[in-house]
């Protein structure tokens, strides 16, 4: 019904879209998700022919192309055959109409009823919406936001439109308001194709079966809305769940780094991706298909940083790591969750090389590592569990974190000076002489762990693996380190396998937790699943016993783990 | 791990005498030059004088000042002693710690031929040796040192093995150092204290050897040294000599390994903490 063919839309030099390509049939709808500012809107006007720009490209609709229409003849298609529900009531709404004039009109227009008929249809919709019958006569200065926004929908939807563009549908609704108007657009009609342009993932996940995802003009990624949602694969679209507040997700709310610029050559989302390449600087990634979904990125979306295959290490008789599979992805956080003496940190170490694996390997980016050499560990930095005896007692604060740059030799002394004094100060440490010649043993256990951080972050790793950073802080400074290291996630991309025996401090900073259990992982999953849904007995016994705030009459109180 | 090597001597009664006794002995063998009033190898018609103003200690059989002699004497026995504590504990640590970072067979070998050395008498050894060739100085320095290291490796492999896991050590690992900069930044300076108590048990093995070298006359004639005056005295030991001849020799060498094992004996509770407090006081 609607098929978009390398569509650019410009702004004199400003290119607002560019090569987007949509194909939206009868009874379908798709969401067009995104960011303020990435197009959202520019794309329904562009459809609408109400664009002041530059449009270039076809727009087929009903097997037409809109942009060759002359301007007469599109104006018999919009606000008949295509409406849209604009964002902005203030700019839409005729300020000396009344709410059924203001419907009355397109339809009384493009002479399609009567205006007896049209009055009709005007307050069936209105009613449909919700919106009171006393205020039929009410000004649009005179509604509330709420009201305004049936009052919109209402006029997209009066002559009965083949295609209905709504662009943030919901957006000045409130939550129980939203769900209602959202059950009755969902029902509504089911001829009409829609096209949803919304910043609310909610809203797209609620109306759309399809959701196409815009950054910088461009799309990005594509596919069926589930599954987007479940497991996006572009960066841009992982980070966008990441930001946006809701009841599935457990961990904490991140945004993303940098802001939108433009114009950005190669691919939009390169300034603020945390895996991009050189070709992302340089060229543009082509939208492909991929597992069933559209992605636009050079290197098919989110990539697995760091995988074991059947990782085991044995001593003697005892099997502390027992072919273990895990993957971290790229800018995620693993948490690996299990009891004291579940193999945690035998495995941190033998991924790290300080172990030799018995069987099995670690695959970093694919690559099987052997011998870990300089190269390898400029990539993968650990944290270790105690602080106090992970920094030697010889250096000081500022040797400490020199240290990784002296052993890879890179720079000059003075630049290794300054690298080491910048990660301090993004660790939240002081940055004076006085502290930088202080010697482990005059932090706190606090400072320690920070300085920890920063020596492992002192040669931008794309992995940490962090060993327990908390264990030996209260919670006050428990609750800064776990925001800190989210908060080095969100600006350089980190990815983290975060091991700790606190599955409550777990389901805080992770996307996904393994459980583990003697040397083996015995249930993996978002966190949210394992949260919500664990499906071992172990894992269950885990939760139950996590930290809560319960009160002494509670009949809940927490019980101890079963020995094993 | 913080052990002050210097308020565990300054603290000790005997650490103290030991540590004066040795600066004294060191100074002397610095200052011989001065000290002494002759040259100790200028011989002359006076011999076997007894003291006099001009020669303080009399002259020997060939009319060499005898004073002249015990100070520059010093000089041969620190020298040796200093270089043979040195050499020997670089190449104990050197195999000590370096087996104990590589491992593996590389470990065992060196270990096993650290078995062996020490199975055999050092000190037959050194004599049949030293009989063959006559070494000089230097030679005898090497010789010493390559037959006394090894109880030194034993203890830094031991103790490298413990530093080895500490976390530190492994955090360096894990930043990619190899196993120079480990041992070099992060093993050996922990070793420090320990360092210094097989450095001064070194020395005092190599200034006896070296003194029981020359008195049985098999080291280097030309050096002056007070295991071949005290050998040179005993035959004159019919005479009076021996009252300013032997035993000031014998007593400076004593003094100079006294205070040594003085010295020693203060350090060691860093190597073994449970001795604190037993010393010999």
């Amino acid at each position: 019904m609607l098929e978009i063919k390398n569509l650019r839309v410009s702004y004199g030099q400003d290119v607002v879209l560019n090569g987007i390509e949509l194909e939206l049939g009868p009874g379908e709808t798709l969401a067009i998700v995104g960011e303020s500012g990435t197009g959202k809107t520019t794309l329904g006007l562009s459809i609408m022919r109400l664009v002041e720009g530059t449009v270039r490209g076809t727009i087929r609709f009903k097997g037409k192309d809109l942009l060759a229409l002359s301007d007469s003849e599109m104006q018999q298609i919009r606000w008949s055959q295509i409406a849209m529900a604009f964002q902005n009531a203030n700019n839409v709404l005729n300020p000396v109409y009344t709410v059924l004039n203001q419907i009355i009109e397109p339809m009384v227009e493009h002479g399609l009823k009567t205006k007896k008929e049209a009055r009709d249809r005007a307050a069936e919709l209105l009613r449909y919406f919700g919106f009171p019958q006393g205020r039929f006569a009410a000004y649009p200065h005179q509604l509330s936001g709420g009201e305004q926004q049936r009052v919109l929908l209402a006029m997209a939807m009066a002559n009965n439109p083949e295609l209905l563009i709504l662009d943030e549908p919901l957006s000045s609704l409130d939550a129980a308001a939203r769900a209602q108007v959202g059950d009755l657009l969902r029902e509504t009609d089911k001829q009409s194709a829609r096209l949803v342009a919304t910043h609310d993932l909610d809203t797209a996940g609620k109306l759309a079966e399809r959701v196409v995802v815009l950054y910088g003009g461009k799309i990005i990624e594509a596919g069926l809305t589930r599954d987007v949602f479940y497991r996006p694969r572009h960066p841009y679209t992982r980070a966008l769940i990441r930001a946006y507040p809701n009841m599935t997700t457990v961990k904490d709310l991140q945004g993303i780094k940098g802001r939108m610029a433009r114009p950005v050559s190669g691919c939009p989302f390169h300034p603020r991706c945390t895996q991009a390449i050189d070709i992302c600087r340089t060229k543009t990634p082509r939208l492909l298909r991929h597992q069933g979904r559209q992605v636009a990125c050079h290197r098919g979306g989110i990539i697995t940083l760091l995988s074991t295959r059947n990782l085991a290490r044995f001593f003697g008789s005892l099997k502390a790591v027992d072919s273990v599979n895990l993957h971290i992805e790229s800018g995620e956080t693993l948490a690996l969750v299990g009891q004291t003496g579940s193999g945690k940190t035998t495995l941190a170490k033998t991924i790290m090389g300080l172990y030799q694996p018995t069987e099995g390997g670690v695959y970093l980016e694919g690559v099987k590592v052997g011998n870990r050499g300089k190269d390898f560990y400029k990539r993968v930095q650990m944290v270790f569990q105690n602080p106090g005896e992970s920094l030697s007692h010889r250096l000081s604060a500022l040797e400490a974190v020199m240290e990784p740059l002296d052993v890879q030799g890179i720079g000059t002394k003075k630049e290794r000076e300054n690298k080491a004094i910048k990660v301090l100060g993004e660790v939240e440490l002081p940055q004076t002489n006085d502290f930088l010649n202080k010697y482990p043993h005059h932090l706190s256990g606090g400072e320690m762990q920070r300085l920890a951080i920063a020596r492992a972050l002192v040669l931008d790793p794309a992995l940490v693996i962090a060993d327990e950073p908390t264990a030996f802080l209260d919670a006050s400074i428990q609750a800064k380190i776990l925001k800190l290291l989210l908060n080095l996630q969100e600006q350089r991309g980190l990815s983290m396998l975060y091991i700790t025996h606190d599955i409550a401090a777990a389901r805080k900073v992770s996307d996904r937790i393994a459980v583990m259990l003697d040397g083996r992982v015995i249930e993996e999953g978002p966190s949210n699943e394992i949260i919500a849904a664990p499906k071992q007995d172990y894992t269950k016994n885990l939760l139950s016993a996590a930290s809560a705030l319960h009160s002494a009459e509670s009949s809940e109180l927490p019980r101890a783990i079963e020995s094993r | 791990m913080h052990i002050d090597l210097k308020r565990e001597i300054k603290e000790s009664g005997p650490g103290k005498t030991g540590l004066i006794i040795l600066l004294l002995m060191i100074a002397v063998a610095l200052l011989a030059p001065v000290l002494a009033p002759y040259d100790p190898y200028q011989q002359s018609t006076a011999s076997l004088l007894s003291p006099s103003w001009s020669h303080w200690l009399g002259t020997n059989h060939v009319g060499q000042d005898v004073w002249s002699r015990l100070a520059f004497g010093a000089r041969t026995s620190l020298l040796v002693g200093f270089g043979v504590g040195t050499l020997a504990t670089l190449l104990g640590t050197a195999f000590g710690v370096s087996a104990a970072l590589v491992g593996g067979l590389y470990e065992k070998v060196v270990m096993r031929m650290v078995d062996a050395f020490i199975v055999i008498p050092m000190i037959i050894v050194v004599i049949l040796i030293s009989a063959y060739i006559r070494p000089g100085i230097l030679t005898l320095i090497f010789l010493l040192s390559l037959l006394s290291w090894q109880g030194g490796a034993r203890i830094m492999r031991a103790q490298a093995l413990s530093l080895k896991e500490r976390g530190h050590v492994a955090a360096a690992r894990s930043f990619g150092a190899n196993r120079l900069y480990l041992a070099w930044r992060h093993v050996v300076p922990d070793l420090g204290p320990i360092l210094l108590v097989e450095f001064i048990y070194g020395v005092r093995r190599a200034v006896f050897m070296e003194a029981g070298l020359a008195f049985l006359g098999i080291s280097d004639p030309t050096v002056v040294s007070w295991g071949m005056m005290m050998r040179d005295a005993l035959s004159f030991s019919y005479l009076d000599v021996w009252q300013w001849w032997l035993v000031p020799t014998g007593v400076a060498l004593s003094l100079i390994i006294i205070g040594l094992t003085f010295v020693g004996h203060a350090a060691e509770p860093v190597i073994e903490p449970r001795l604190r407090g037993v010393g010999i006081a």
